[in-house]
C-alpha cells in the first residue's frame, strides 16, 4: 500500500516503528487495563472494554494505539503510571484529536518523573483516523509525523 | 450494552477498584518496564486476541463503565470529544498547537534549571510541558488554597502515591493548608461489617500511604475532609478572581461559578503537583477568553425546577462548553448565594460536570462573573437550550431504573452528593422527623445516610442536640465518607437498593433518583410511590 502522512503534535516526542492497533472509537483508559490494574496481569495487556469492539480482548502491551481520544476516569493518570510500572504501558499513542487533560497528565508525570517515556502524538486529524487500519505498519518519526504504510 | 449497567463514575471507578479482594498489584510488578529508548516495535501478532494468565475478578467485569466513555445510552460511541480542563480545544490544529511556548519569568526558570532543587525542577518541567499541551500564555500564583481529589488508597495508584511520597521526603509542601475529598469508606457508621471492613482494608491497603503523603504537603485533620469544600464551615472559599489548582469535579464547577475562583479541572495529581509549586499553568477557565458561555439556556419551567434534573439536561447538551443560565435568579433573593441556598447550585453544578464535564456555568443576576458582565459573557455564534416542563420530564424519563430487583423496596436512602451543607442536615432532619411524627412512627423505615463534613455535624450537634438525637434514634446517620464510593462497592446493587435526591449519584451508581417530597414518603414508609 502506497504511505500516507500525516502531521501531528508530539507531546512526548520519539522515534520508532511498529504496526497500527486502531480504536475508532475514544479509548477507555481504566476501564481498557483492569486485568492489569486489578488482577495485577504482567505478561499481557488485554483490553477488557467490552464495548470496544475493535479493541477488546486484544493485547495493548506495546502496542501503537491510534484513537481520537482517551476517555475515562480522573484517576486515569495513575492507570498510566501503573501501566508503566507493571510493564505493559504501549509504546506509542497515535490520537487523532487534541489530547485530554487525564492522559496528559498521567503521560507527561511519567515521563518527567519516572523517566517512562510512552510517545504521544496528538492533533492528527480525522483523515488519519479513516486511513489507518489495525496491523498497517507506522513510522512515528520525532517531529509528530506519522507515516502509514 | 447497556451504559451504567453495574455502575460508572469519575470517582466510582477507582473508588471500586479499590475494594478488591485481590492479590496486591504491586506485588506483581515488574519494576523494569519498557521505556522509549528501548522502545522499538517489534511487530509482534497485535491483531490476536489475548487473554493473559491471570484471571480478572468477576466483579471488576463492569467496572469499564465511567463518566464521559464517550458511548451512549445505547451502548454506542457518540463522537463526543472533550479535554476534559473545561476547555473545548476542538478547531485546534498541529502546525500552530506545537509551536505554542509558555514565557517563564526568571524565577520560574530558575526552578526549571534545577537551583531549587531536583524535584522542584521536575515538578516545573510537568507544569511547563502540560501548560505547553493546552495552550497556556504563562504560569500565575495561586492563591487562596487548593483542593485536591486524590481520596482514594488503591493499590493501583502506589506509583502516583509514591511519586508524591518522594516529594514529600524532599521538604515540597504546599502554599498552603488544602483541603481534600471525603475518604472512600466509613467504618464506624457505615461499613461496620465483618465483609465489608475486610474488603476496605484489603482493597484500601494504600490509604495509609496516601493520607500519611497529605498530612505532610499540608492537609489538616480528617475533620476537613470534603467534597463540598467552600462550605462556612470548612471554610475554603477563596474570593471572587482567585487563581487555584482544584481538583474534585463538583468543587471545580461550584467554585469557579458560584464563588467565581479561577480553576482549570484538574486530573489527580496535577492538583497536588501546582500546589506545591504554587503556580499553574494559566490556560481554559483560568482567562477572560475561556470563560465566555457558547450556550444561552433558557429555565422556563413553570414552577421551580427539580435542580439536579436540569443540571443533568445542561451537562449532557454542553459537555464541556460553558452555559449562560437564565430563569432561576428569583429563586437566589437579591442575587445572593447564601449558605440557606446554596446548595441549589451545587445540586444543579455537580449534575452539569457528571453528566458532562461543565466545569463553570453562569446564572444570570445570581453568579460573580455574570452579575458583573451580564450577557457580554456570551459568545457572539452561541447556541440557545430550552428547558421547560416537557423537556424536564423527558429528562427524568431517561432515568432508569438499574436496580436487579426492579420491583422490590428500597433499602437504604443516600442523602448528601456533593456533601450537605448545615441548611440541608438540618432541612433533612426535620423533613423526616416531622413525617415520621406525623405517621406515628418512631423510626425510618430504611437507614438513611446523610453524607456531610464532620465540622458540619459537630455545628448541628451543637446547635440542634434535640433534633439530632431524634434523627439518630429513628435511623439517620451522619457521616463524612464519599457517598458514590460506597455506591461502587463490589456486590453493592446485590444488597443494596438505594435512593437518592442526588443526580450525581444517579450518573454514577444503580442509586434511584428522586425529587425530596417523593424521597421523604420513601424513608417514611419504605415503599416508592405508585407512579414515581
Amino acid at each position: 500500500m502506497a504511505k500516507k502522512k500525516f502531521k501531528g503534535r508530539p507531546v512526548l516526542s520519539g522515534k520508532l516503528e511498529g504496526k497500527a492497533l486502531v480504536s475508532k472509537q475514544p479509548f477507555n483508559l481504566t476501564g481498557s487495563y483492569l486485568k492489569n490494574m486489578f488482577a495485577g496481569e504482567t505478561e499481557a495487556a488485554p483490553c477488557t472494554d467490552n464495548t470496544n469492539k475493535d479493541l477488546h480482548e486484544k493485547d495493548l502491551k506495546g502496542a501503537i494505539i491510534c484513537t481520537p481520544q482517551t476517555v475515562g476516569s480522573t484517576m486515569g493518570a495513575g492507570t498510566v503510571m501503573m501501566c508503566s510500572e507493571l510493564g505493559v504501558q504501549p509504546q506509542a499513542w497515535l490520537f487523532s484529536s487534541h489530547i485530554d487533560s487525564i492522559s496528559a497528565g498521567g503521560l507527561i508525570m511519567d515521563d518527567v518523573w519516572n523517566g517512562k517515556r510512552v510517545v504521544t502524538i496528538d492533533l492528527l486529524g480525522d483523515e488519519f483516523l479513516e486511513a489507518v487500519k489495525t496491523g498497517d505498519p507506522i513510522a512515528i518519526h520525532e517531529d509528530g509525523t506519522v507515516e502509514v504504510g | 450494552m447497556k451504559r451504567r449497567e453495574f455502575c460508572k463514575g469519575v470517582a466510582l471507578v477507582p473508588a471500586t477498584g479499590a475494594l478488591l479482594s485481590i492479590p496486591r498489584v504491586a506485588d506483581a510488578v515488574t519494576p523494569d518496564a519498557a521505556t522509549a529508548d528501548k522502545a522499538v516495535a517489534t511487530g509482534s501478532s497485535q491483531a490476536g486476541k489475548v487473554a493473559g494468565s491471570k484471571t480478572l475478578p468477576g466483579y471488576a467485569e463492569n467496572f469499564l463503565t465511567s463518566d464521559m466513555d464517550g458511548l451512549g445510552p445505547d451502548g454506542k460511541p457518540t463522537g463526543i470529544k472533550a479535554t476534559f480542563t473545561g476547555a473545548s480545544k476542538a478547531n485546534t490544529k498541529a502546525e500552530q498547537a506545537m509551536k505554542h511556548k509558555m514565557k517563564l519569568t526568571k524565577e520560574e526558570q530558575a526552578i526549571l534549571d534545577g537551583k531549587e532543587g531536583e524535584e522542584k525542577a521536575k515538578l516545573m518541567k510537568i507544569l511547563v510541558q502540560f501548560g505547553n499541551t493546552f495552550g497556556a500564555e504563562k504560569l500565575v500564583d495561586l492563591g487562596g488554597a487548593p483542593h485536591s481529589n486524590m481520596f482514594i488508597g488503591a493499590p493501583y495508584m502506589a506509583s502516583m502515591i509514591r511519586m508524591l511520597d518522594e516529594c514529600a521526603k524532599a521538604g515540597l509542601k504546599s502554599y498552603a493548608p488544602y483541603t481534600v475529598n471525603p475518604r472512600p469508606y466509613d467504618v464506624y457508621k457505615v461499613q461496620n461489617n465483618a465483609k465489608d471492613m475486610e474488603m476496605i482494608y484489603e482493597g484500601y491497603s494504600s490509604q495509609w500511604d496516601l493520607d500519611y503523603v497529605h498530612a505532610r504537603l499540608g492537609a489538616p485533620d480528617l475533620n476537613y475532609r470534603t467534597c463540598a469544600c467552600y462550605l462556612e464551615e470548612v471554610g475554603n472559599a477563596p474570593e471572587p478572581g482567585t487563581y487555584v489548582a482544584w481538583a474534585e469535579s463538583s468543587a471545580v464547577n461550584y467554585g469557579n461559578s458560584a464563588l467565581g475562583i479561577r480553576t482549570n479541572r484538574n486530573g489527580a495529581g496535577m492538583d497536588l503537583l501546582q500546589a506545591m509549586l504554587g503556580k499553574a499553568p494559566q490556560f481554559g477557565l483560568m482567562t477572560d477568553e475561556g470563560r465566555k458561555a457558547n450556550w444561552l439556556i433558557e429555565v422556563k419551567t413553570s414552577k421551580e425546577p427539580d435542580w439536579g434534573v436540569i443540571g443533568t439536561a445542561i451537562g449532557r447538551k454542553c459537555v464541556e462548553d460553558i452555559p449562560y443560565i437564565t430563569g432561576l435568579e428569583k429563586y437566589f433573593e437579591g442575587g445572593k448565594v447564601t449558605a440557606d441556598n446554596l446548595h441549589l447550585l451545587k445540586a444543579m453544578g455537580s449534575a452539569t460536570a457528571s453528566s458532562g464535564a461543565v466545569g463553570l456555568y453562569h446564572v444570570e443576576g445570581v453568579t460573580p462573573d455574570a452579575r458583573e458582565k451580564g450577557r457580554d459573557l456570551l459568545v457572539e455564534d452561541y447556541q440557545t437550550y430550552v428547558i421547560d416542563d416537557k423537556e424536564q420530564a423527558q429528562i427524568i424519563s431517561t432515568f432508569e431504573n438499574l436496580w436487579p430487583d426492579k420491583d422490590a423496596d428500597p433499602t437504604a436512602a443516600f442523602i448528601g452528593c456533593p456533601h450537605n451543607s448545615y441548611h440541608e442536615v438540618i432541612k433533612w432532619g426535620k423533613l423526616v422527623t416531622e413525617a415520621l411524627d406525623k405517621a406515628g412512627k418512631e423510626d425510618a423505615a430504611i437507614p438513611v445516610y446523610l453524607f456531610t463534613p464532620n465540622l458540619v455535624r459537630d455545628r448541628a450537634i451543637e446547635e440542634h442536640g434535640e433534633l439530632i438525637s431524634r434523627m439518630k434514634r429513628a435511623g439517620m446517620h451522619a457521616t463524612n465518607m464519599c457517598g458514590v464510593s460506597y455506591a461502587g462497592m463490589k456486590g453493592f446493587s446485590e444488597r443494596v437498593r438505594g435512593v437518592t435526591n442526588s443526580a450525581k449519584t444517579r450518573n454514577y451508581s444503580t442509586l434511584r433518583y428522586f425529587p425530596d417530597e417523593i424521597l421523604v414518603k420513601i424513608i417514611v414508609t419504605g415503599k416508592i410511590p405508585r407512579g414515581a
